[in-house]
C-alpha cells in the first residue's frame, strides 16, 4: 500500500481583509496578515482589530489558519505597546504569530500561549540555529531564502521543528534583516517596515578592474518561483510553502493560492507532476505581474544568473486585473467592480475558485442603474450577464492589448 | 573603558601592545566576513598575541546555511585552542559554541536587537555563556546608557569604522567583470545611484558574498568620554579599510579630546565621518506618511466603502459591518482627502434595484447620491 503523501500547507499573503478572503477561497490553507503595527509592511492597508477578528472567523469557518506578523525589530517604546495586542490576538483565536525579534518572542510568551513562528527576517539558516529558536519557544521556523530544500529537510529532521519555506515571490537580495540601506540613507527603518527598496535602483559602479563605469541593477533579485521544486519540498517533508506579497494585488493572491494548491492536490492524487497541467500552471504564474523568475537557492546556491538586471516595471505584465466580482446572481447578473476599463465585445477570463478559467465575451453590459454602456470606467460598478459557476470575490482578468 | 580592534599582522599586534590595548580580534578567512588569515596565519598570530599578553578573540561572524555551517565546523574546531573567546552573529554559531565548547561567547547583536528584553533574552538563552554583547550602532545614546546600566554583561560598541549596510551571500560584482580578471578572489567597487543623493558606496565581493557600506564612516570619537561615563566597557575601532591605519591618532584623540586636532584629523581622513543615530533615532517618524491614514480608520462604527459614486444618481456602498445597513441610518462619510459628509438614508436598494429595508454585510447597498463623495470614501454609522 502506498504511503499517504503529506502535503505542505499553502500559505498566502493577505494585505487586507478582501485579499484574505480571496486567497482562502482560491485554496490557501493559511494566510499571513499584519495589524496596524509591528509588521514590516507599513504602507500596506493591513488589518484593523475588527478585521482581524472577522478574518479569523472567515478562515476558521473554511478550515484555514491565520498567522499574524509581528516581525519588526522593535525598539523599547514599540515593545511597550505589544502585550495588549498579543492578548487580543489570543482572544480572537490567532493560529500563530510570526516573529523575528527575541524580545517580541519573550513578550508573546509572557502574555499568551499563541504558537510562535520564527520569521525569515531572523535569517535562520542551519540546524543549530533551529535548535536555538526552538529552545526560545518557537514551534516553526521560516527559513532564510538562502537555504536549499535539501538543507531544509535536514534542519527539519535534526531539529525536529516545523519548517516553512518561501516558494514564490519577490526576494530580498540581502540576508533578510541584514539590510539597513534605508535606515542610513532615507531615515526609514527597513526592519520596522520602512524599506525604500534601494536594492532595486540602478547603480553606476566604478573601480571594477575595467576602464569604464558600469551601470547595473546589480542588487536586484529575480523573483522566486518554485513550482517545479514541489516534489522536493514534499519529499523533504517541508510543512509550509509561503508565497511572498502582502503588498500585491488581489489577482496575485488569488492566482498564487489557486496554482500552488491545485498543483499540490494533483500531486496528492497522482504522486507526480507529469502532466500538461504543469505547463498550464506555469502559464498562470506568468499572467501576474512579476520579474523574471528564478529558483534562487532552492536547488543550487543562487549565482549571478539570479540577478534581475533590469529597470522595475510597474505595469501588470501581459494580463491586467479587470476587477473582482462583487455579487453574482441569475437575477442581478454579475456585478463587477471595475479596476481597469474594458469595452463591450472584449474577451475576459474569470478565475473560478478551482478548475480551469471561464472565458467570456462581453456582448452586453449595463451600469448599476441598468442603462446599457459600451465602455466601462475604473472605479465604477458594471453589470454583465450571469454565467453559471461565477461567485462573489472571483477575479476577472483581460489580456493586455487583446 | 577598554579598546578593541582587529589585527592582521605582527606589526598590528605590536602596535596594539604599544597602545595599551589588551585584546585583539583575529579573523580567519573561512569564518569571518572580511577575514584575510589562513588557519596557519591565525595560529601564528594567536601565539604571538598571547606572548604579548593580548587576549585573542576569534571572529566567526559569517551567516551560514547548513552546508556552509558543516564546512566551517572542522576549521573552527582546529582554531578553538588558539582563541580565548569566540565572537558570533549567526544564532546557529552561538548555539554551537554554547553546546560544543567551553569558550566564552561574545554575541554580535548589531542587527536588530533594539530592545532590552531581546538582549536580556540572548543572555538567558546562552545560560550565562555570553561574556559580552556587541550593541547595534542604531541605538541612541540614552538607550545605550540605559542598556549598559541594566545588562549583566559588559557591552561593546563600534566607536569608529565602516557602517555595513547590506550583506548577501550572492556574488554580485564578479559577473560584471570581464572574464580575464574573473579569477580574482575579491572585487571592490564604488557605487552610486541617480535615485539616491549619496555617492560612492564602497562595495566588496569576496568568498562570503557581497557587502555594501555607507559612504561615510561611523565616528563617536568626540563622544568617547561620554560613553566612558555611561559605563560602556569596550570601544571598538575598525581601521581595516584605511591605508595606512590611523589607530594611534584615534587613540590619542580618544584619550585626550582636542577639537582642533579632531577637525584636522577629519579633514585628512579618507572618508567623511558621521555619528549616525547616536544623538537620536527617528527612523520611524516617516511611517505615518507612507499610507493614507484616512483610509485606515475602519474600527468600531465602520460600515464599509463607497465602490461607486454616480453623480445625481446614487452611491454604491459595499457593506462590511455585520450589523448591515438599514433605511434611516445616519451615515458619516469620510472622503479620502479628509472632508466629511453626513447623510440620512432615505433611499435604500439592493443590487437588483429593489427597494429594501436592510442590506446585510457582504452585499452592496445603493443609496441616494451625496454631493462631494468619491469612490474609496469610507462610511461610518453616525450615531455611535
Amino acid at each position: 500500500m502506498n504511503k499517504p503523501i503529506k502535503l505542505p500547507e499553502v500559505l498566502a499573503p493577505a494585505g487586507s481583509l478582501d485579499k484574505l478572503k480571496v486567497a482562502i477561497l482560491y485554496g490557501a490553507n493559511a494566510v499571513y496578515v499584519g495589524g496596524q503595527k509591528f509588521g514590516l509592511r507599513t504602507a500596506a492597508e493591513n488589518f484593523t482589530l475588527d478585521e482581524l477578528r472577522e478574518g479569523l472567523s472567515f478562515a476558521h469557518e473554511r478550515g484555514a489558519k491565520v498567522y499574524v506578523v509581528l516581525n519588526s525589530f522593535l525598539h523599547d517604546k514599540d515593545l511597550a505597546e505589544l502585550p495588549e495586542f498579543v492578548r487580543y490576538l489570543e482572544e480572537i483565536g490567532t493560529d500563530a504569530v510570526i516573529v523575528s525579534d527575541l524580545g517580541v518572542i519573550q513578550t508573546v510568551r509572557e502574555h499568551s500561549q499563541i504558537p510562535v513562528h520564527i520569521s525569515t527576517q531572523a535569517s535562520a539558516l542551519n540546524v543549530h540555529s533551529a535548535h536555538l529558536w526552538k529552545k526560545a519557544g518557537a514551534s516553526r521556523i521560516v527559513l532564510g531564502r538562502e537555504v536549499s530544500v535539501k538543507e531544509a529537510g535536514k534542519i527539519r529532521r535534526e531539529a525536529e521543528i516545523e519548517i516553512e519555506m518561501f516558494v514564490h515571490g519577490s526576494m530580498c537580495m540581502a540576508y533578510s534583516g541584514h539590510c539597513v540601506i534605508s535606515n542610513f540613507t532615507q531615515g526609514r527603518d527597513s526592519n520596522r517596515g520602512g524599506c525604500a527598496h534601494s536594492c532595486r535602483f540602478e547603480y553606476s559602479l566604478e573601480g571594477l578592474d575595467t576602464l569604464e563605469k558600469k551601470k547595473a541593477y546589480f542588487m536586484s533579485s529575480k523573483d522566486l518561483e518554485g513550482l517545479r521544486v514541489l516534489p522536493e519540498f514534499i519529499e523533504e517533508g517541508i510543512d509550509s510553502l509561503k508565497i511572498e506579497g502582502r503588498m500585491k494585488s488581489h489577482l496575485y493572491a488569488g492566482t498564487m493560492a489557486k496554482v500552488y494548491s491545485e498543483a499540490l492536490r494533483f500531486y496528492e492524487q497522482h504522486g507526480h507532476f507529469l502532466s500538461d497541467d504543469l505547463l498550464r500552471w506555469e502559464e498562470e504564474l506568468k499572467k501576474v505581474s512579476h520579474r523574471t523568475y528564478t529558483q534562487a537557492s532552492l536547488v543550487e546556491k543562487a549565482g549571478p544568473e539570479s540577478i534581475f538586471n533590469e529597470r522595475e516595471n510597474s505595469s501588470d505584465g501581459e494580463w491586467k486585473m479587470v476587477g473582482p466580482v462583487i455579487e453574482a446572481t441569475p437575477e442581478a447578473g454579475i456585478i463587477l467592480e471595475v479596476r481597469n476599463a474594458f469595452n463591450q465585445g472584449d474577451e475576459l477570463e474569470i478565475l473560478p475558485f478551482s478548475g480551469e478559467v471561464i472565458k467570456i465575451k462581453v456582448n452586453e453590459m449595463m451600469n448599476l442603474a441598468m442603462k446599457p454602456v459600451t465602455r466601462t470606467r475604473p472605479s465604477t460598478l458594471v453589470r454583465i450577464p450571469f454565467v453559471p459557476g461565477v461567485e462573489g470575490m472571483q477575479l476577472i482578468r483581460q489580456k493586455v492589448n487583446a | 573603558m577598554k579598546f578593541t580592534t582587529y589585527g592582521r599582522s605582527l606589526h598590528d599586534l605590536n602596535l596594539l601592545k604599544d597602545q595599551g590595548v589588551d585584546e585583539v580580534i583575529l579573523e580567519p578567512k573561512s569564518l569571518s566576513r572580511f577575514g584575510k588569515l589562513s588557519a596557519e596565519e591565525f595560529i601564528s598570530l594567536s601565539q604571538r598575541s598571547r606572548e604579548l599578553g593580548l587576549r585573542v578573540l576569534l571572529e566567526w561572524d559569517i551567516l551560514m546555511t547548513e552546508d556552509v555551517f558543516v564546512a566551517c565546523a572542522p576549521e573552527i574546531q582546529n582554531l578553538l585552542p588558539y582563541a580565548d573567546a569566540i565572537r558570533v552573529q549567526d544564532p546557529g554559531a552561538l548555539h554551537w559554541v554554547h553546546t560544543q565548547t567551553n569558550k566564552p561567547i561574545q554575541f554580535i547583536a548589531e542587527n536588530g536587537n533594539h530592545n532590552l528584553k531581546a538582549l536580556e533574552s540572548w543572555i538567558k538563552l546562552s545560560e550565562g555563556r555570553i561574556e559580552r554583547l556587541i550593541l547595534s550602532i542604531e541605538l541612541s545614546k540614552n538607550t545605550i546608557a540605559d542598556y549598559v546600566k541594566k545588562l549583566p554583561v559588559p557591552c561593546e560598541l563600534l566607536g569608529f569604522g565602516r557602517i555595513l549596510l547590506f550583506y548577501t551571500p550572492r556574488p554580485l560584482l564578479s559577473s560584471l567583470v570581464p572574464a580575464k580578471v574573473s579569477q580574482n578572489e575579491e572585487f571592490a567597487a564604488l557605487g552610486e545611484s541617480e535615485e539616491s543623493p549619496h555617492k560612492g558606496f564602497p562595495i566588496v565581493e569576496n568568498q562570503h558574498g557581497t557587502f555594501m557600506f555607507h559612504i561615510k564612516e561611523f565616528c563617536l570619537v568626540e563622544f568617547a568620554h561620554e560613553l566612558k561615563e555611561m559605563g560602556l566597557t569596550y570601544f571598538r575601532i575598525d581601521q581595516r579599510w584605511e591605508v595606512p591605519p590611523k589607530l594611534q591618532t584615534l587613540m590619542s584623540l580618544i584619550h585626550v579630546f582636542n577639537l582642533e586636532q579632531f577637525e584636522s584629523f577629519k579633514s585628512e581622513y579618507s572618508q567623511d565621518l558621521m555619528r549616525g543615530f547616536y544623538l537620536v533615532n527617528k527612523t520611524d517618524v516617516l511611517f505615518p506618511k507612507l499610507k493614507n491614514s484616512r483610509l485606515q480608520k475602519r474600527e468600531g462604527n465602520y460600515v464599509g466603502e463607497v465602490l461607486e459614486a454616480e453623480k445625481s444618481s446614487h452611491l454604491a456602498i459595499l457593506v462590511k459591518n455585520p450589523k448591515g445597513l438599514k433605511e434611516s441610518d445616519i451615515l458619516k462619510i469620510l472622503h479620502p482627502k479628509g472632508e466629511t459628509f453626513e447623510t440620512k438614508i432615505y433611499s435604500l436598494k439592493n443590487i437588483a434595484l429593489e427597494p429594501v429595508s436592510k442590506i446585510p454585510a457582504g452585499e452592496i447597498a445603493i443609496i441616494q447620491f451625496v454631493g462631494g463623495v468619491w469612490v474609496k470614501s469610507q462610511v461610518f454609522y453616525q450615531d455611535e
